[in-house]
């Protein structure tokens, strides 16, 4: 299991995770935002 | 003579061979260097939590308008600055692995390009600080938007001086393959600062 405190390599990957759900987040916003 | 005898006394009994103080006590299996950095951001993310608490208290409890009428936050703006800060947590992890495989040269660009990118991003911010246009004490909107970029950047700045030390410790040829903890406890308070950065930069300026 990915434990962010554990070591910087897994540190990094959780930056990546972070910033791809925050992309769907802001997609899925802006996205209901135009349809409704 | 005598000092053959002394040596082969030692060889008898290894424990003399420790001197200085005695080992301190370890009640974890964790290194106490990480542990400490994981409790610190343990802590850290429970501060975040409350000033998070306090944005969506004003805008989904209270229903406050988004930035406040007659304000807006550069996007833009922000948006490159989050892109120099991810750059900054790329070059974070190349200084690692660098330091991993013994390529001195890459642990020393990588850590201080790292640093470099951070104070650029302090400085945008501080930047944008200046010409925003609102202050803290103008309305509840101004409050939470300093209190949760500005407690961000004072988390830069701590990272800035983590890596300052970690830099000039590289310069120095402090690190090995093996021992190099001086660049991974910073690296991941970094990268914890970069995620956050992300989380605060989606709920303020976008959503």
């Amino acid at each position: 299991m990915l434990n962010p405190l554990r070591s910087e390599r897994e540190a990094f990957r959780f930056l990546l995770y972070v910033v791809i759900v925050a992309a769907v987040v802001v997609a899925l916003v802006l996205l209901a935002r135009a349809i409704l | 003579m005598e000092a053959a005898s002394i040596k082969a006394g030692h060889a008898a009994h290894p424990e003399h061979d420790h001197h200085g103080p005695p080992e301190a006590n370890r009640s974890s299996r964790v290194e106490p260097q990480l542990l400490g950095m994981l409790l610190f951001i343990i802590s850290e993310i429970m501060v975040f939590g409350a000033f998070f608490t306090a944005y969506f208290f004003i805008r989904v409890v209270g229903e406050a308008e988004w930035p406040a009428a007659g304000t807006e936050l550069p996007k833009l703006i922000a948006g490159v600055n989050t892109a120099i800060l991810l750059s900054s947590s790329v070059t974070m992890h190349w200084a690692l692995e660098s330091a991993k495989s013994g390529n001195r040269f890459g642990l020393q660009a990588g850590i201080f390009t790292t640093m470099l990118l951070g104070a650029t991003f302090l400085f945008i911010q501080i930047n944008e600080y200046v010409h925003l246009g609102f202050a803290p004490q103008d309305h509840a909107q101004g409050s939470v938007f300093y209190g949760l970029t500005g407690l961000h950047g004072a988390h830069v700045f701590i990272g800035l001086t983590l890596l300052a030390f970690a830099t000039a410790r590289a310069f120095r040829g402090h690190f090995t393959p093996t021992e190099h903890r001086g660049v991974e406890v910073p690296g991941i308070y970094w990268h914890f600062v970069d995620a956050m950065w992300v989380i605060v930069y989606v709920t303020v300026y976008i959503v």
